[in-house]
């Protein structure tokens, strides 16, 4: 703590009086922040003044839209662990995080919002840019709070980092009203958070329930393990791959705990949900324990709850005691950290191999890529595919890229084909699903991660969201690859539409403007390629650039991605093509 | 089978505290037939709700852990039937 301070500020300076607003940044600096993302307005225009002085220690990347810089917190959270910042101002500067807090809640991400609030003597008088922030983010906050006096800073910025990074991650909301920035404070003490009394974060693992979750797992003839986000979250991709490799059990992941395991690793056998794979959808209705860790069974993987795994024994390790028995209600509950968990789950687990069981995932997996993945790879279609250009975006990167996604088709088919290698190494918004996230997120992540390669793959109606975050990839040159592939249309509202609604395409058409012209004019190097000839060269050269680069692929206008579980039919009905529909 | 529970929810005194629960209700439309919140009258830093609800066994237990993931609540108890919530009010009516 010492050690922070004598770095923050000389010592000289230590019994000066200090503003409100800088011993918010002060308390950033004691946290590690390192960069923010934010947008100055009226009602933080303190803070922004005392970040001029702070240019040295804190790294501020104006935003083009507040949206924008909370996405962007969040990518930097998900591609680091360690926990985003996003600054905007009162009223609807606020407002505009409400989305991304709702985002980073649901998809468990740890971020820390500061909001400017107009003077403690105008709440509630409809002042300009006065806006309820604590009631309006109060549903899409793990945690918010308003501070209205500057001594309260430093016990409640502490307070927000202890509950956005601890337990299950999540969004806080600090709302500071202007006088407490102005206001001056005698000195500057920062101590670190470590609990709260009404809150327990991280529960002591109930020995009685692993030894429980380890009688059903070693005497299972066909267990199944479902990874979520909870692994990467607790940090124990190691001891998750100790007890997998022991147990010999097979693993499908759902969307956001993809790339935990290496999708080439031999018990690997693919990804959950309406669009995933087929043999990882059709086995969890023939398997007879369902290992879940760290995920919460979200509609979009269970299909009709009312047919799913009912076969099987299930044994469920989570953090969240809320997400136990909410959805599936769960024959061993392992209330705890995934990593505390597994690693006392490790030494009572028997070596096994599961070869019978594994040959059936790979029998399905056979069938898939004869009827689906052989096609999306390499097409029979004179357009190309969105399955193709992942492919050969998964060759040339060899796995190893931080791949943000937006949502939509191309989500669901960079999910399914790219081919990841390393943990945090996905990036998408999960349950909440909102279009326009990946831009500035992987703008954060490019800034978090230096070292790694940062890809965007978005669709044309996603990219449209969020474009203006072109602007800040401009400025600062963060070496973002965007590719946009461009089938000009929503295509998984049109795949709906299509499949659900008699091929009514009631508004999912899009006239899209000339994304190269664009992305120029925001002096991105920029190309288009929509021959299957130029396609490689074309991922090459953008891989190969240094800097930003935007690639626009034009891929097949009414593509439909398949395998998919329509909506009500269980897990075990997932299609492999639309005309084997009832 | 819907019925009648009482919440007892022991919490902060923050300002946003009752909201948080209210929302934690409202966002799984289960009807509130009674609400009463209080200050610890010996600390004021603490406080709680007692609440009337009509609702399934098993959403109430659902919404136990949803109610006890709120940051500033501390515990949530939660018994079936009016009974409870009588005399819970009664205590603290007379304690005012």
């Amino acid at each position: 703590m010492d050690a922070l301070l004598t770095k923050t500020k000389p010592e000289t300076k230590q019994l000066q009086k200090i503003s409100g607003s800088e011993t918010l940044l002060r308390c950033l600096v004691a946290e590690g922040v390192d960069i923010l993302f934010g947008y100055p307005g009226g009602a933080i225009m303190p803070v922004y003044d005392a970040l001029y002085g702070y240019k040295d220690q804190l790294n501020h990347i104006l935003v083009r839209h507040e949206q924008g810089a909370i996405h962007a917190a969040q990518g930097y959270a998900r591609a680091t662990g360690k926990t985003g910042i996003a600054l905007a101002t009162s009223g609807p500067g606020a407002s505009n995080l409400v989305t991304g807090l709702a985002d980073a809640l649901i998809d468990s991400t740890p971020v820390v919002c500061i909001t400017g609030q107009v003077a403690e003597h105008l709440l509630g008088t409809d002042a300009f840019q006065e806006m309820d922030v604590i009631n309006t983010t109060l549903p899409v906050t793990k945690w918010n709070v308003q501070i209205t006096e500057a001594s309260s800073i430093p016990s409640l910025v502490a307070k927000a980092f202890f509950i956005a990074r601890s337990g299950r991650p999540g969004p806080v909301l600090i709302d500071i009203t202007k006088n407490a920035q102005f206001e001056m404070i005698d000195e500057f003490e920062y101590e670190k958070c470590e609990s709260v009394r009404t809150y327990s974060p991280k529960p002591t693992p109930d020995h009685s329930a692993i030894e429980a979750a380890a009688d059903l797992i070693n005497n299972a003839k066909k267990p199944y393990i479902l990874v979520g986000q909870g692994v990467q979250l607790s940090g124990a991709e190691k001891e998750f791959l100790a007890f997998v490799e022991k147990s010999g059990i097979p693993v499908a992941s759902t969307l956001l705990g993809l790339s935990t395991l290496p999708t080439n690793h031999p018990l690997y056998v693919g990804f959950l949900g309406m669009h995933g794979n087929y043999g990882s959808n059709v086995q969890t209705n023939s398997c007879d324990v369902l290992i879940a860790i760290g995920m919460r069974f979200d509609d979009r993987v269970t299909g009709n709850v009312s047919k799913y795994a009912k076969q099987a024994k299930v044994v469920h390790i989570e953090l969240d005691k809320a997400e136990i028995n909410k959805i599936i209600k769960a024959d061993v509950a392992v209330h705890a950290d995934a990593k505390e968990a597994l690693k006392a789950l490790l030494p009572l687990i028997r070596e096994n191999k599961h070869e019978e069981w594994h040959r059936r995932f790979a029998e399905n997996n056979r069938v898939e890529h004869e009827k689906v993945i052989q096609f999306d790879y390499y097409p029979l279609s004179e357009a190309l595919k969105m399955g193709e250009v992942i492919r050969e975006l998964g060759e040339l990167t060899k796995g190893e890229a931080i791949i943000v996604t937006d949502v939509g088709q191309h989500q669901m088919v960079t999910s399914r084909y790219y081919p990841f290698r390393k943990t945090r190494s996905n990036i998408t918004s999960g349950g909440a699903g909102t279009m326009g996230f990946a831009l500035p997120a992987a703008l954060g992540a490019a800034l978090a991660v230096p070292s790694r390669q940062v890809i965007a793959v978005i669709g044309d109606g996603g990219f449209q969201m969020t474009l203006q975050e072109l602007g800040t990839i401009m400025q600062y040159q963060i070496p973002v690859k965007i590719i946009v592939l461009n089938n000009n249309f929503l295509g998984m509202v049109r795949q709906w539409q299509q499949l659900f609604f008699e091929k009514r395409y009631s508004f999912t058409e899009m006239s899209n403007p000339n994304f190269v012209a664009l992305a120029q004019a925001y002096s991105i190097p920029a190309k288009k390629v929509s021959s299957r000839k130029d396609l490689r060269s074309y991922l090459s050269e953008m891989l190969n650039t240094t800097g930003p680069y935007f690639l626009e692929v034009v891929v097949e206008k009414e593509e439909n991605v398949f395998p998919m579980v329509p909506t009500g039919a269980s897990v075990a009905e997932v299609l492999l093509e639309p005309e084997t529909k009832k | 089978m819907k019925q009648e529970f009482t919440i007892e929810i022991l919490s902060d005194n923050n300002f946003s505290v009752l909201n948080r629960i209210i929302n934690v209700l409202n966002r799984r439309r289960i009807r509130i037939k009674r609400l009463m919140a209080h200050e610890n009258e010996d600390d004021f830093r603490k406080g709680g709700a007692i609440i009337l609800v009509h609702t399934t066994p098993d959403l109430i237990e659902k919404i136990k852990h949803q109610l006890e993931k709120l940051i500033e609540v501390d515990r949530v108890n939660y018994f079936s039937g009016s009974e409870h919530n009588i005399t819970l009010s009664e205590r603290l009516v007379d304690i005012d």
